[in-house]
């Protein structure tokens, strides 16, 4: 019995330490100090992708641009498919020989999530499956209480994480093919994403969105369903909201006159939540729109079905 | 002529083995598994630490909006700079409570009555409650539990995942019997002893307190508050009866 019990203890050790080794970020940091002592190169990820569902930087090749509005599984494929081109050839074959799906098309990837999707019961699941296998996902799904992607992703041992992280990449670009335009396409653009000369502080300045002017007024609706995290005004970005969509990806809207929703408040694609207006700090009525993605913001044209840019003098800010 | 000794096997030899590190093995093993309950809490209060991180980045932004010196800091927390912040909170979070929890049970020295220390610890923590006393086992014992389902999960996808697609159903049970047991097993041999462990050097900080009718309940409050929370987010992490 003694003899039994030592044994015993010694294994539930062994399982605590290798957990605490590959599943957590303190496991992460000494994984990393004896790699430095060894002087070999340490195979942790980094420490904040331990929480939610490990999503990490973009790393995907050229981002193709829509060539129409964009349904969702439509738009989830075109995520996928750029984050497979990102992939070396040898990882890339490996991802779309198991899904069966080897030479692709973004065509055959759209059906493909699309059973998937009705299979697994989410499109969270179906990437998983694209990326981490069919077993990996129907094992994560038997057990998480939910169908996001990091309710799944904590169910799954650690050799998938990098899998994961590719599947939680696939989804945020897919998130964010999938949006709309918040304003009617007659809406003209008054400054561009990107460095620009500051209308009002001077100097030479990053604008992490797109002005789109508009008079007071205007109704904006959100480019997607999700919910509202932020509906605030201050002096700057005057009345804004701030729509998290899930994967990642979040959409502001800023200078409104009018702020139809509340924090908290879960919105639908194309609900009217603000009236644009001329708040904050701005030269003239417009609307700041901002898509924000793990690694920062990104250029809300990127991800518009492809209509040609049309700019014109109007209101802009910071 | 006395009999001789039957031969030593492979299992005692073993057994012998582990005694003789169980002084280290067990101390490490009772920091691991609290270290793995924390950060299960910690991943799965993310939602929250964003609600207070979005709440925080708005009054910030009111607040140096109003001068225009401080107008440029509104743009530095931007939405994806929040979830960056968010779950560098978690981390942080993360690690304080590893420091208060799981770093202490390095500490740990294993006795052969720990029933009945238990017993007798819990009874003074009846007798004569300080914040410490309540506070630090409870906590101790829901992070424990949490990552025991952790621990339990982690196994049972590796042994389901890991074994030939044929095996199907089979693997399946397998996996599942091995995380019953290791989960069962964890709460009975190891997350028990972090309880007790947690519960002694409470014991032993409640003893230097001095005998004011505050002090034994403001002593340890700021740590309450950090740990509280936690305790609550493991025991949404730590889904037991999904292991049936």
């Amino acid at each position: 019995m003694r003899r039994a019990r030592s044994l015993a203890d010694l294994v539930l050790a062994a399982l605590c330490l290798w957990a605490a080794w590959y599943h957590t970020p303190p496991g992460a940091l000494f994984r990393a100090a004896l790699a430095a002592v060894v002087g070999s190169r340490s195979s942790a990820p980094p420490l904040l992708s331990y929480y939610g569902s490990g999503a990490r930087p973009l790393q995907v090749g050229e981002m193709p641009q829509p060539r129409a509005p964009l349904a969702p599984g439509a738009a989830l494929a075109l995520g996928a498919q750029a984050t497979i081109e990102g992939l070396p050839a040898a990882e890339r074959a490996q991802v779309l020989a198991r899904a069966g799906l080897w030479p692709s098309s973004t065509e055959n990837l759209g059906g493909w999530i699309e059973r998937e999707t009705r299979t697994q019961g989410s499109p969270d699941a179906a990437l998983l499956a694209l990326f981490c296998g069919d077993e990996a996902a129907r094992f994560a799904r038997e057990h998480a209480r939910g169908r996001a992607l990091e309710d799944l992703a904590r169910q799954l041992p650690p050799r998938y994480a990098d899998r994961v992280a590719l599947a939680a990449t696939a989804l945020t670009l897919g998130t964010a093919y999938a949006l709309a335009w918040p304003l009617p396409d007659s809406a003209q653009i008054t400054s561009t994403f990107g460095f620009r000369a500051h209308p009002l502080r001077g100097g030479r300045r990053f604008h992490a969105g797109v002005d789109l002017g508009v008079p007071v007024g205007t109704p904006v609706r959100a480019a997607g369903g999700g919910v509202v995290r932020r509906a605030s005004d201050d002096p700057v970005s005057g009345r804004l909201v701030l729509v998290d969509h899930g994967s990642g990806v979040s959409t502001v809207y800023c200078h409104n006159d009018a702020l139809l929703v509340s924090a908290g408040d879960p919105v639908t694609a194309g609900q009217v939540i603000a009236r644009s207006g001329n708040s904050g700090l701005s030269t003239g009525p417009h609307l700041h729109y901002q898509l924000d993605l793990p690694q920062g913001p990104v250029d809300p044209m990127r991800f518009r079905a492809g209509r040609p840019q049309r700019f014109a003098l109007g209101g802009t800010e910071p | 002529m006395p009999d001789a000794a039957p031969p030593a096997t492979a299992l005692d030899t073993a057994a012998r083995l582990a005694d003789r590190v169980r002084w280290i093995f067990l101390p490490v093993s009772l920091c691991a598994l609290v270290a793995v309950g924390v950060h299960a809490a910690a991943d799965v209060a993310g939602g929250e630490i964003l609600r207070v991180v979005d709440w925080l980045d708005a009054a910030f932004d009111a607040l140096v909006g109003r001068w225009r010196f401080t107008a440029p800091l509104v743009d530095l927390v931007g939405p994806s700079q929040r979830v960056f912040f968010a779950r560098g909170l978690a981390l942080v979070w993360e690690l304080i409570a590893d420091a208060l929890l799981a770093v202490p049970m390095l500490g740990y020295d294993e006795r052969a009555d720990e029933v009945k220390r238990f017993r007798e610890l819990a009874g003074k923590a009846a007798a004569s409650p300080t914040t410490l006393r309540i506070v630090f086992p409870l906590v101790t014992g829901a992070v424990a539990l949490s990552g025991s389902c952790s621990v339990g999960r982690l196994l049972e996808g590796t042994i389901h995942l890991g074994l030939p697609r044929p095996l199907g159903f089979a693997a399946a049970a397998l996996a599942r019997g091995a995380a019953l047991a290791a989960v069962l097993g964890l709460v009975a041999f190891i997350a028990w002893r972090a309880v007790v462990h947690a519960l002694v050097r409470a014991d032993q900080r409640s003893d230097r307190i001095p005998r004011t009718r505050a002090r034994p309940l403001t002593t340890g409050l700021a740590a309450a508050a950090l740990l509280l929370p936690l305790a609550l987010a493991a025991l949404r992490a730590a889904p037991l009866l999904s292991f049936l």
